[in-house]
């Protein structure tokens, strides 16, 4: 398991990093950080309609290109198992919507486990 | 009315029966006279207009009327007979033995006047004050008006059965939290939690002995944690807040990482003194985690080796625990709760709690 190639060289612009990827010390301000990353790669991906920037080879490499960037800062402020991790997180979100809506529109009703998104806070 | 006929009774001894006899044929001749039931109840009301009733039924000299009108006048200072009426109720509450004495004597005056003959020295038959306190009969009619139901029996009947309300409202939560709190006690109960050996953030032993005494509050995390046990932290030391400005200092904010290999003390200490100075981090060896993540019945996945500095998440369960001083289980709170909820279902548990919680501060 890896740190992207692109990452490793400039680990100096963003936060301190063990060489395993994972942070050294995630603390408030670099949690917050992070999150301001991925905030801003998301919302590169939701302007190119890209849902899923992770699970397939096509949605990896449209991820790269349209928000290639974003990509890189986010990389860089947040720990390698925390960006797989938003990525995933953020498809299983959709899914997670859409179900709801559907079982909503079929008239069930359900209360569904609020999930874990920054949004809210 | 029998005050009134006693009233004239009284005038006349007992002790003469002559005179005893002349009066009763007097009065019952005077109760003949008066026409209607007003006049009747007038003269129940009051004593100096009854007799005034009385004269006029009678049909005697006027002389007696003004014998009488200035008596009334010399004796409450006023003309009118009604006006005498309520003076002397008014101050037969006050001092009647006094005014009962001077009626008598007038009365005494008047009867003898009336037959013509003097009377015996009277002995008034009662001293006590007339047991109503309403002064006409029109106070006595808008009083019995509506029956039993007037405005104190309504702010009574009203008052009761709020106050039965919010009394068994109160205690049916009361009952639905002891039967939460019982569940885990007694044989044959799921146990949640149990004996464990860790290290605090200050690299000190920290057992479940140390946690009896006050409740706790027990929440399973690392803090390479990407956003939920953050934000449960935060929660968490706003729960605390809330529970100690309520309580006081009776609960214990424990926070035990699932993550030995990566939270030393030293980490947690620099990690939770973010979120609240007063939460307790524990750690220690894997074994000894796992077995406290056992008891705790909460899930993780740590690998048990780890490469120093690897990156890698850990999953697991995210409930706080509410222990309560004898380190049984009363309650898991989920993320579904807001601080304000959690806060209140631990003090209305704490609140609970009947035995004397042990109030000192052991970790300053």
């Amino acid at each position: 398991m890896g740190w992207l190639p692109w990452s490793s060289s400039d680990g100096n612009d963003g936060v301190k990093k063990t060489s395993g990827g994972a942070f050294e010390s995630p603390s408030r301000t670099n949690r917050v950080k992070c999150y301001e990353a991925r905030d801003a790669f998301f919302e590169c991906l939701d302007r190119n309609k890209i849902l899923d920037s992770i699970n397939t080879k096509n949605g990896q490499s449209a991820a790269t290109r349209a928000c290639g960037q974003e990509d890189v800062v986010f990389e860089k402020n947040c720990a390698h198992s925390w960006v797989e991790y938003f990525k995933k997180q953020r498809v299983v979100n959709y899914q997670k919507e859409q179900t709801i809506k559907k079982i909503e529109a079929e008239g069930g009703d359900i209360v569904a486990p609020q999930l874990p998104t920054r949004q809210q806070s | 009315m029998s005050f009134e006929i006693c009233g004239l009774c009284t005038t006349s001894s007992p002790h003469d029966p002559q005179n005893f006899h002349n009066h009763q044929a007097q009065t019952s001749r005077l109760l003949a006279r008066i026409p209607s039931f007003s006049q009747l109840a007038i003269a129940m009301a009051s004593p100096s207009s009854c007799i005034v009733g009385a004269v006029k039924g009678i049909g005697r000299p006027s002389t007696l009327q003004s014998a009488l009108r200035t008596s009334s006048r010399r004796t409450f200072a006023t003309t009118r007979n009604s006006y005498a009426a309520s003076a002397w109720n008014k101050s037969g509450e006050k001092g009647a033995p006094c005014h009962l004495q001077r009626q008598m004597v007038y009365r005494k005056d008047l009867l003898s006047r009336m037959r013509g003959t003097s009377a015996q020295p009277a002995r008034p038959f009662s001293n006590s004050t007339p047991r109503s306190a309403l002064k006409t009969i029109e106070q006595v009619k808008a009083r019995n008006k509506g029956g039993p139901f007037n405005v104190t029996a309504a702010i009574l009947f009203i008052g009761t059965a709020v106050g039965l309300w919010v009394y068994f409202t109160y205690e049916k939560e009361r009952l639905a939290r002891k039967k939460i709190a019982d569940e885990t006690k007694g044989i044959g109960k799921p146990k949640v939690g149990g004996p464990f050996n860790l290290v605090d953030q200050d690299g000190k032993p920290f057992s479940n002995k140390d946690m009896e005494g006050k409740y706790a509050l027990v929440y399973f995390g690392f803090t390479h944690c990407p956003d939920i046990c953050p934000d449960e932290l935060d929660k968490m030391s706003l729960m605390y807040d809330k529970t100690v400005e309520k309580c006081g200092n009776v609960l214990l904010p424990i926070m035990i990482t699932c993550d030995p290999a990566r939270d030393t003390p030293a980490v947690l200490k620099e990690y939770l003194q973010e979120f609240h100075p007063d939460i307790i981090g524990l750690t220690g060896e894997y074994e000894n985690i796992k077995q406290t993540c056992k008891a705790y019945r909460v899930y993780f996945s740590t690998p048990p080796t780890v490469k120093p500095g690897q990156d890698y998440l850990v999953d697991h369960s995210i409930y706080f625990y509410l222990m309560d001083p004898e380190g049984d289980f009363v309650e898991a709170i989920g993320r579904n709760f807001t601080a304000d909820q959690a806060a209140k279902v631990i003090t209305d548990h704490i609140k609970d709690w009947e035995k004397p919680l042990k109030k000192e501060q052991r970790w300053a």
